[in-house]
């Protein structure tokens, strides 16, 4: 048989349902999303190193303008700072979408699949390796070409060659951008199919693993002496790269994502010990005159501090229970989702044991340090004062500055409004003022949580409007070679519905660094400052182009994620076409780092590069924009440049570009709504139980007014009011935490995509949604045990507590 | 009505010459919101063993807080308060609790059981926190107990499925659980109809005469005419010393 101390802690765990589950739930829920975000956080940052490292990834790539051999891929090999090397041939093609609408996609050519040492590609469903006349396509592609593994494709090649192929399978390539977030499809065939396609076979693109492949520094050398190398034996080279030290094309936006993750993740631990420490407090607040009671009855400090120590810990270890396997679950489903759509495979799901310990803290050790607080502070009163009616000074509303603020005494502008009796039943609400502040922050934080969260998600949409918006025509046509722009102009002219045409360049350049390195590719554009097709695009800093400027560039802010030693004012040396100018950085535009980009004037550039008067790309407005006369004038258009015997190189159109950079965000945003659900949720039933446990603890209050015969109601009603009042309160001070709150998250995100802060956008529509939802809550949260209180009889009621 | 002492040779019982519970000067200043309340202004007042002292007064003339000053329940401001050899007002207040636990009983006008623990498990508490007995020995006593104040057949039920007066009973076996040698009760007919508060009173007299000293308030003229001395308050100073 136990100590009877031991079945009072018992039965009140057992015997009071309502609130046992209301703490372990607003306990749990906070858990949870503390166990969801740092779980999925560990098992995405995790997996996405592993399955890195699985494919052996390249630290440098070299593309060459013509084809090399195994030979020269021999004489890469043996190169003394060479690790490993692999080569492929990348064919530029066409693949039919639907009928008579073409999309760019990359092909490779592999001669074994099975051999392939350095970015690997696995085999996914289907045949493997490639068949011969059938193609392979990566399997986070298929969605982007509409089609299905067994469906026939036609795919037509730079030669103008057209063939249908039959999909035959599916193949994971982690070292592609994952074709939804660039557009880009990917294929395989084998050099058989090469062969059949009408393509000599040869290599033109070189991977690179440098002897060492930890430092980005060397790894950028030694794919510099490749380059060399290659250009030694007469071979012209576009394109080198080199890759950030063990990481996966998408790093960039999934480091937003977990710098995201870790933020929110921060915030509802937080959260969650504003939960814990406002739960334990409520019911130490409720259990006051018991505890006197005890006392009277010759129970000793020690005893009572043990007996409440074990409940709060039972309380905790309720909620853990619920919050730690579903923690799991919730990781889990989320990081299975996210590695879905960044298409990586997660090697294993381990749940990594800091989160479940920090869990097991929040959930343990928390209550209890939270409980020690106001416990320690409720021995110090007397017996006598816990059990008195009387209202006295200590933790109550006396005259300190706080008290006479939330007395309303002082709020000029509320003494002819209703505010100054709402404070005052705020005041009844929360008999202590410490309950109130620990009340109204975890309502706050929460609701400052979910607004932010929805601003992030609009700033998102904000910063691709800013991005798209200089964008003043519906299509464009690069070609593979420089026309002269009055003749592409002029064809495109004949074109009915066509309104508007203008011309650029556009080339890749590299930076050339002091130290005599070189960059990864850039895209320079190069458009008449004044054009009416162009308008600045969104400037993080400085100032868009102007017709009279010379060596002028305007940089993405990408830019300088990779080249940390550049800012704005700044020179910056460029490699064109061979030869190096020297020019200033006058403005930074918002970009992400998915091909950087920078504007230069098309007078200067075309003149340095001599092709003054010659452009090869064309931009098109039309007279109507909708998405189906875009599409087919930009049909029409490529076929009229084809048959007058120009090279188009690609067709976009801006509607569809605009898709592409909203997809990249696409994960973002979904991410962040899972999470709103998730701080709803947390918020939602943190409101909720924090809101009946003040009900359940004015019992007693209730008892009394019905006692001086107050109707049911009427008692219902005034707690109801309270409780709305509570909410609103919150909502308003959340709302305006939201602020800087969204600024920071931001900041966070913006800074690991693009190197600037998102352009911001406050959500309306999510404050209103969360106003709603708030009323919504503290109304459910008050009605059920303010209905619940007033049933019961005076005597019931003071036998209650 | 049998003994509820639980060895009537116990030698607490044996009458000690002269005053065994003795306040000298005892003042009690509460602070408030609008200044210091001086509750008590200087009591002085003896009682002996076996008394059933009531100590009567209108609502407000300080009786809760001069019982609490002998209950130790709050602390007095100045003042001396012994009982038998013990100085009461140098006790902390955990000591006070311990001492409390093993040599007093107290009872209140709301009966405050612990609503979540049976009549049994309510009377067996304050052994528990005394550590007197084994749980089964604790059970047998508090039975033994509930027997005597005519409730036995209450034990396993929760306190709100009790009448008052049956609460009170069970607050009073409860009360008597450590076998203390002093019980104070406040207004412990306060909440009850006449001929249940006769009941109630009809169990402290039982109590004096086994040899507990009862000290009990009331504001209630009646209840106070069953007490063996009236001692009267009035604005925190006795007005008839008896
Ligand atoms: N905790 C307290 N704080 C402030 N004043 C108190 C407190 N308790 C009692 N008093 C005051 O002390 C006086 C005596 O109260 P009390 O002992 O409760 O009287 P009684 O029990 O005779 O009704 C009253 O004036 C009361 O207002
Ligand atoms: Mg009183």
């Amino acid at each position: 048989m136990i100590n009877i101390r031991w079945y009072k802690v018992l039965n009140d765990l057992a015997g009071n349902k309502t609130r046992t589950l209301l703490i372990v739930l607003s306990m749990a829920v906070g858990l949870f999303a503390v166990g969801v975000i740092l779980s999925a956080r560990s098992i995405l940052s995790r997996g996405l190193a592993e399955s890195f490292a699985a494919i052996n990834p390249s630290t440098g790539v070299v593309r060459t303008g013509e084809t090399f051999d195994e030979q020269f891929l021999a004489s890469v090999r043996s190169m003394h700072d060479v690790q490993a090397a692999d080569a492929r041939r990348n064919l530029a093609a066409r693949i039919e979408i639907a009928p008579d609408e073409w999309k760019n996609i990359s092909i490779f050519v592999v001669p074994d699949y099975n051999e392939i040492q350095v970015n690997k590609i696995e085999p996914d469903t289907g045949a493997w390796p490639p068949p011969e006349r059938e193609i392979l396509i990566e399997r986070a592609a298929l969605q982007v070409i509409h089609a299905q593994v067994g469906d026939t494709v036609r795919i037509k090649l730079a030669n103008d060659t057209i063939r249908e192929m039959k999909i035959s399978g599916t193949a994971y390539d982690p070292a592609q951008m994952p074709a939804q977030l660039d557009g880009t499809p990917y294929g395989y065939v084998s050099t058989e199919t090469l062969d059949w396609l009408g393509e000599s076979f040869g290599f033109n693109e070189l991977y690179v693993i440098a002897s060492n492949p930890e430092d980005e520094e060397w790894s950028r050398q030694v794919v510099n002496q490749v380059k060399d190398k290659a250009e030694r034996i007469g071979l012209t080279i576009p394109m080198t790269m080199t890759a950030e030290p063990g990481q996966l094309p998408m790093d960039d936006i999934l480091q937003a994502i977990l710098a995201l993750m870790g933020i929110l993740g921060v915030l509802s631990l937080s959260l969650s010990v504003f939960l814990v420490v406002n739960t334990v407090s409520a019911l130490l607040a409720q259990q006051k005159r018991q505890i006197g009671v005890m006392k009277a009855i010759g129970g000793s400090s020690l005893q009572l501090l043990g007996m409440y120590l074990v409940m709060v810990m039972a309380y905790g270890a309720f909620a853990l229970l619920l919050a730690i396997p579903l923690g799991i679950y919730g990781a889990r489903a989320l990081s299975q989702s996210m590695a879905y759509y960044f298409n990586f495979d997660l090697a294993s799901m381990d749940i990594p044991m800091q989160s479940i310990v920090l869990q097991g803290i929040v959930g343990l050790a928390l209550p209890v340090i939270a409980s020690l607080v106001p416990f320690i502070s409720s021995l110090r009163i007397s017996p006598a004062e816990a059990m008195s009616l009387y209202r006295t000074g200590k933790g109550r509303f006396g005259t300190n500055p706080v008290d006479r603020m939330i007395s309303g005494r002082n709020l000029w502008f509320a003494r002819d409004f209703p505010v100054r009796s709402f404070l005052l039943s705020l005041r009844n609400t929360f008999r202590s003022k410490g309950r109130l502040l620990l009340t109204l922050i975890t309502l706050t934080l929460g609701s400052a949580t979910f607004i932010s969260v929805f601003s992030v998600r609009s700033s998102l949409t904000s910063t691709v409007d800013e991005m798209m918006k200089w964008f003043n025509f519906d299509v464009m046509i690069t070609f593979g070679r420089s026309y002269r722009s009055e003749e592409l102009q002029q064809l495109a002219r004949q074109l009915p519905g066509v309104y508007e045409t203008d011309t650029w360049q556009q080339l890749t350049v590299r930076r050339v660094r002091p130290d005599g390195s070189e960059g990864s590719m850039i895209y320079m554009f190069a458009p008449s400052p004044d054009s009416k097709l162009i308008s600045s695009p969104g400037l993080a800093e400085g100032r868009w182009l102007l017709p009279s400027d010379q060596n002028a560039v305007v940089v993405s802010s990408a830019l300088f994620i990779e080249e940390p030693d550049l800012k704005l004012g700044d020179n910056i040396v460029l490699k064109l076409y061979g030869d190096e100018f020297t020019f200033k950085i006058i403005g930074v535009s918002i970009g992400t780092s998915f091909g950087t980009i920078m504007y230069a004037n098309y007078d200067y550039v075309s003149r340095i590069t001599d092709r003054a008067g010659e452009s090869d790309a064309l931009m098109v407005s039309m007279s109507t924009h909708d998405p189906e006369s875009v599409l087919s004038a930009s049909s029409a258009l490529e076929r009229l440049y084809e048959s007058n015997g120009l090279r188009v190189n690609t067709v976009d159109t801006m509607f569809v570009e605009r898709a592409q950079a909203e997809a990249i965000f696409d994960t973002i945003v979904s991410l962040l709504l899972v999470m709103a659900v998730l701080m709803a949720l947390v918020g939602g039933l943190g409101l909720m139980g924090t809101m009946s446990i003040n009900v359940l603890e004015r019992t007693r209050e209730i008892g009394i007014l019905r006692a001086i015969g107050a109707p049911n109601r009427g008692v219902a009603q005034v707690f109801i009011m309270e409780g709305i009042a509570i909410g609103l309160m919150s909502w308003l001070f959340g709302a305006l935490l939201a602020v800087p709150m969204s600024g920071a998250l931001n900041l966070a995100v913006g800074t690991s995509m693009m190197g600037t802060p998102l352009t911001y956008s406050y959500s309306v529509s999510g404050m209103l949604i969360w106003l709603v939802a708030v009323f919504f809550l503290s109304t459910l949260a008050s009605y059920i045990p303010a209905r619940n209180a007033s049933r019961l009889t005076v005597r019931e009621v003071l036998g209650y507590e | 009505m049998t003994s509820l002492k639980s060895d009537p040779k116990n030698k607490k019982k044996k009458l000690d010459k002269g005053h065994w519970i003795s306040l000298k000067q005892v003042v009690k200043i509460y602070p408030s919101l609008a200044g210091p309340v001086t509750a008590l202004k200087g009591i002085d007042l003896q009682i002996d063993r076996g008394d059933f002292a009531v100590i009567a007064g209108k609502s407000g003339s300080g009786k809760t807080t001069l019982i609490n000053m002998i209950s130790g329940l709050d602390g007095l401001s100045s003042g001396e308060i012994w009982i038998g050899e013990v100085a009461l007002h140098q006790f902390d207040p955990e000591s006070a609790a311990h001492w409390r636990g093993i040599n007093i009983g107290v009872v209140f006008q709301t009966f405050d059981l612990l609503p979540t623990l049976t009549i049994l498990q309510n009377v067996m508490l304050p052994m528990d926190f005394a550590r007197r007995n084994n749980p089964p020995q604790q059970r047998e006593r508090a039975l033994q107990l509930l027997k005597q104040v005519d409730i036995l057949e209450h034990a396993y039920k929760t306190p709100s499925a009790l009448s008052g007066g049956q609460q009170q009973r069970a607050a009073i076996a409860r009360a008597m659980a450590n076998d203390p040698m002093l019980l104070l009760a406040d207004e412990p007919t306060g909440s009850l109809d006449s001929s249940t508060a006769d009941s109630i009173l009809d169990i402290f007299e039982t109590l004096t005469d086994q040899g507990t000293t009862v000290i009990l308030v009331t504001h209630d003229r009646d209840v106070a005419r069953r007490g063996s001395r009236v001692i009267t308050l009035s604005d925190g100073e006795i007005v008839h010393p008896s």
